[in-house]
């Protein structure tokens, strides 16, 4: 039986694609499911809002409508008969997206058997996708959710020049990755700079060993990706299939890249095969550079204060994503990212270390900018910012109410909506929703927590 | 030379031992049985706390207006590898493991007092750190106090005066951990019966124990030092409490996801915990009882807690943990005890961690609350010294802030 279906579905497979099976749009065939019910309409009233498009509303209403956000403001003209979310004296932001995790892909507990985020055995991967690696009952996710996060991008490890395509993927319970993928978001593709590659591959003896090794690999895949441009069509290559759509612009460069004249030179290379880079990760010495990054348009994807576990990470300055947000006359992109199952839980506490070491070095960041760095920018480096990011009507509501000044080491989350439905509720405990790793594990009876 | 360093070391007493300081009107966490002193003045002479009270009448060469700002006693790291590694990656910038000796492993003469994590981390409002072996077998070796003055000479405050050990790491198995734990301290209590140690009699061939680290767990048996095991099971915990009690050895706990398991256990045995409250994760099948309340529950049960940061470089980060464990119920005035006076009787540093006559002047000021993330230390005292709070990260950003 379960052969027969297994042939039915390779069929059904092998059909579907039969009309263009070398179509770069086969990508097609792995699109989102994710399919929220209905949220209804109803209005969270009288919270502090911080809107991440700069408003900041001592107290205002938020009108949810079938999981769209319908409006924002004070005193919103609303039916008499209504539900009502009474958010008096809370404080309300969207939702907080993470730019840089692999929940996922190196998941909690961190065992061997599923650490799956480094195709490390070729420095040049851009075939492999991190959503093919995701094991979506990860006890990371609901954690994170927690923390605010209803968005997050998962992205291959830094051990290849180009290490594959990362995805993004709403904070939702769900069986499969395509029940969480976000739809019709762009797809990404990591490159790494610096330490990571060079020394994976230098110590097996081959190229690259060195900084100026990684820069002629990179040089050397585009090159390749140029002359598949041209020919497309003719044969498919999966490696060149992801480069030439970076050319294209459909697909997104997240690059991890510590060292300021690093960058400077992936901004050169980018310039020599027409690319845009959308984010520098880790970027630890983007404030050496902060004014190139402005001109160019590229974010820099920051911690508020890891340092010192490698070289390229000795040179950390609290005040890194402060100085990248103020650069050129405050265009700059600063995005606060994590990297880290424990940091992806209260990013609003990274960004408050970065925004105190902003005002300590004499920068004006109120909340309603520092906010951004966790919501807005990251969604425009993501390529959903139409869609999430910031709280206004025709956008996802995704919306997280906190017990108070989101800025506090004290602040914990209440609510967080995803599309309008409620995925954790400090009230309810059956939420956030376990994992099935959690069902039973220390007693059978029980959750794990 | 010889004279020369003398002479140094008498201009340095001198300069730190010489002026008396008057710290007026200060908001005054003691961490101690003071508790919260309002508005109230602390005299410093000698490096040492000599007066606490209200408008004191005292003139002293110095004289600071604090207006009311937060006081506390400079915050201990429990757990650092401060001095010991500069950068994580690169081996030879590590002195904080051996494959030569174990139990033995002493760091002392290792430490730097020049490492950059240091004015970094006094900054973040530490002044004193435990040092800790990191070596992922059974026994990581002995930690030892220091002052973070960067004193090339002045910065030891106590050596050799626990000993680290980890039964859920590394490449052997629990099991086998918890046998050589056994096994090795058997050996060690035959030597001190017989007084003599003729190599390894006893223990498995695999493993190499000198005089030096057999001599360590002979501290350990007679009580001298306390044995810090690394444990996050409950089960683990438990084994290791009816141990200690067994052996009659003082046993601390380090990590302890699961220890809110056996709180009353803990309590019963008045065994502390070393906390990284921040750690929720269930990394491992041995922390997946792990939990954010976890200091609180422990708390509530009568344990002494300790509150250590989870990463070396940002050791001052501790202030945050103890902050997100005030949030999920830890009261605020334990949380405080956890980062100083918990961690020095705990380790038996004397005259450190409160602000009380007699006391150490490591003081920190403060223009908020200093578990919020917005705090920042305004002016440190170190032995009543007022510290630099530049390092080499705000030469950097100094440097990129001026640039043209």
């Amino acid at each position: 039986m379960l052969k027969y279906f297994v042939i039915v579905l390779a069929f059904l497979f092998i059909s579907c694609g039969s009309d263009d099976p070398f179509n770069s749009d086969s990508a097609k065939n792995y699109e989102s499911t994710y399919s929220p019910d209905n949220s209804g309409d109803f209005v969270i009233i009288g919270a502090r809002i911080l809107t991440g498009t700069g408003e900041d509303y001592p107290s205002a209403d938020i009108w949810v409508s079938n999981n769209k956000i319908k409006l924002v403001g004070v005193d919103l003209n609303y039916p008499k008969d209504m539900r009502l979310i009474d958010a008096t004296g809370k404080w309300l932001t969207p939702g907080i997206i993470d730019i840089h995790s692999h929940m996922g892909v190196y998941p909690s507990p961190s065992l061997r058997s599923s650490s799956d985020g480094n195709e490390a055995t070729d420095p040049v991967t851009p075939h492999v996708w991190a959503e093919h690696s995701v094991w979506t009952q990860d006890t990371q996710m609901p954690l994170a959710l927690k923390g605010g996060i209803t968005t997050f991008h998962v992205l291959p490890g830094s051990a290849n020049l180009f290490g594959g395509r990362g995805v993004t993927l709403k904070n939702v319970w769900s069986r499969t990755m395509q029940g969480m993928k976000f739809p019709n978001a762009p797809y990404t593709l990591k490159m790494a700079c610096g330490e990571n590659p060079k020394r994976v591959y230098g110590n097996k003896n081959r190229e690259p060993s060195t900084r100026m090794g990684n820069v002629a690999g990179y040089r050397k895949a585009w090159i390749q990706a140029e002359k598949y441009k041209e020919q497309r069509g003719a044969t498919r290559d999966l490696k060149l299939e992801t480069l030439a759509g970076v050319l294209d612009g459909e697909i997104l460069i997240q690059n991890h890249c510590y060292r300021g004249e690093e960058m400077a030179v992936m901004l050169d290379i980018a310039n020599e095969f027409n690319y845009k880079v959308t984010t520098f990760h880790h970027a630890i010495e983007a404030y050496k550079v902060a004014d190139l990054l402005a001109k160019n348009g590229v974010c820099a994807a920051m911690w508020a204060d890891w340092w010192g576990f490698k070289h390229e990470a000795f040179d950390m300055v609290w005040e890194n994503v402060a100085i990248v947000d103020q650069a050129n006359n405050a265009t700059g992109c600063a995005i606060v990212h994590s990297d880290s199952p424990i940091g992806i839980q209260r990013l609003n506490q990274e960004a408050e270390k970065a925004r105190s070491a902003g005002v300590r070095a004499g920068f004006d960041i109120p909340r309603s900018r520092a906010i951004q760095w966790i919501t807005k920018n990251p969604a425009k480096a993501l390529g959903i910012l139409e869609e999430v990011g910031t709280l206004e009507p025709g956008k996802m509501a995704d919306i997280v109410i906190w017990d108070q000044d989101p800025f506090s080491v004290y602040a914990k989350t209440e609510k967080v909506f995803i599309d309008g439905l409620v995925h954790y509720d400090h009230e309810d405990p059956s939420t956030p929703k376990p994992t099935d790793f959690e069902l039973g594990l220390i007693k059978p009876e029980e959750n794990r927590l | 030379m010889k004279k020369l360093i003398l002479l140094l070391s008498m201009i340095f007493s001198f300069t730190v031992n010489g002026e008396d300081l008057l710290l007026k009107g200060g908001n005054v966490y003691t961490a101690g049985p003071g508790g919260v002193l309002e508005n109230t003045d602390i005299y410093i002479e000698d490096g040492k706390i000599s007066k606490i009270g209200k408008n004191l009448n005292i003139s002293a060469s110095r004289i600071k207006d604090l207006n009311g700002k937060i006081v506390t006693p400079g915050f201990i790291a429990p757990y650092s590898q401060l001095g010991i590694v500069e950068i994580g990656a690169i081996a030879e910038t590590r002195d904080d493991s051996s494959k030569i000796y174990s139990s033995g492993l002493s760091i002392v003469s290792a430490f730097n007092p020049h490492s950059t994590l240091i004015p970094y981390n006094l900054r973040g409002g530490i002044t004193t750190a435990l040092s800790v072996p990191s070596s992922s077998g059974l026994y990581a070796g002995l930690a030892s106090a220091f002052s973070l003055s960067s004193s090339l000479e002045g910065s030891l405050i106590s050596q050799d005066i626990a000993l680290f050990s980890s039964i859920s790491s590394g490449e052997d198995s629990r099991a086998a951990k918890i046998l050589l734990l056994e096994d090795s301290l058997d050996v060690a209590s035959r030597v001190i019966e017989t007084d003599s140690w003729s190599n390894e009699k006893g223990l498995p061939s695999s493993s190499s124990y000198s005089s030096r680290d057999i001599a360590a767990l002979k501290r350990v048996l007679t009580r001298e030092i306390p044995l810090i095991v690394r444990a996050d099971r409950a089960s683990d915990i438990l084994f290791l409490i009816n141990f200690s009690v067994e052996k009659n050895i003082r046993l601390i706990i380090r990590g302890g996801s699961e220890a809110w398991m056996v709180a009353k256990q803990l309590a019963n045995t008045k065994t502390p915990v070393i906390l990284e409250p921040i750690n929720n994760l269930p990394s491992s099948f041995n922390q997946l009882g792990a939990r954010l309340d976890n200091a609180s529950l422990l708390e509530k049960a009568g344990v002494k807690i300790l509150i250590a940061s989870h990463e070396t470089h940002n050791s001052y980060l501790s202030r945050q943990a103890a902050g997100i464990a005030v949030s999920y119920g830890l009261p605020w005035d334990v949380a405080l005890k956890s980062l100083t006076s918990n961690v020095a009787e705990v380790f038996g540093l004397k005259k450190i961690g409160m602000i009380e006559i007699g006391y150490k002047a490591d003081l920190i000021i403060w223009g908020k609350d200093p578990l919020e993330i917005s705090a920042f230390a305004e002016q440190i005292y170190i032995s009543g010294k007022l510290m630099s709070n530049e390092s080499r990260s705000t030469r950097l950003r100094d440097r990129y802030l001026n640039l043209d």
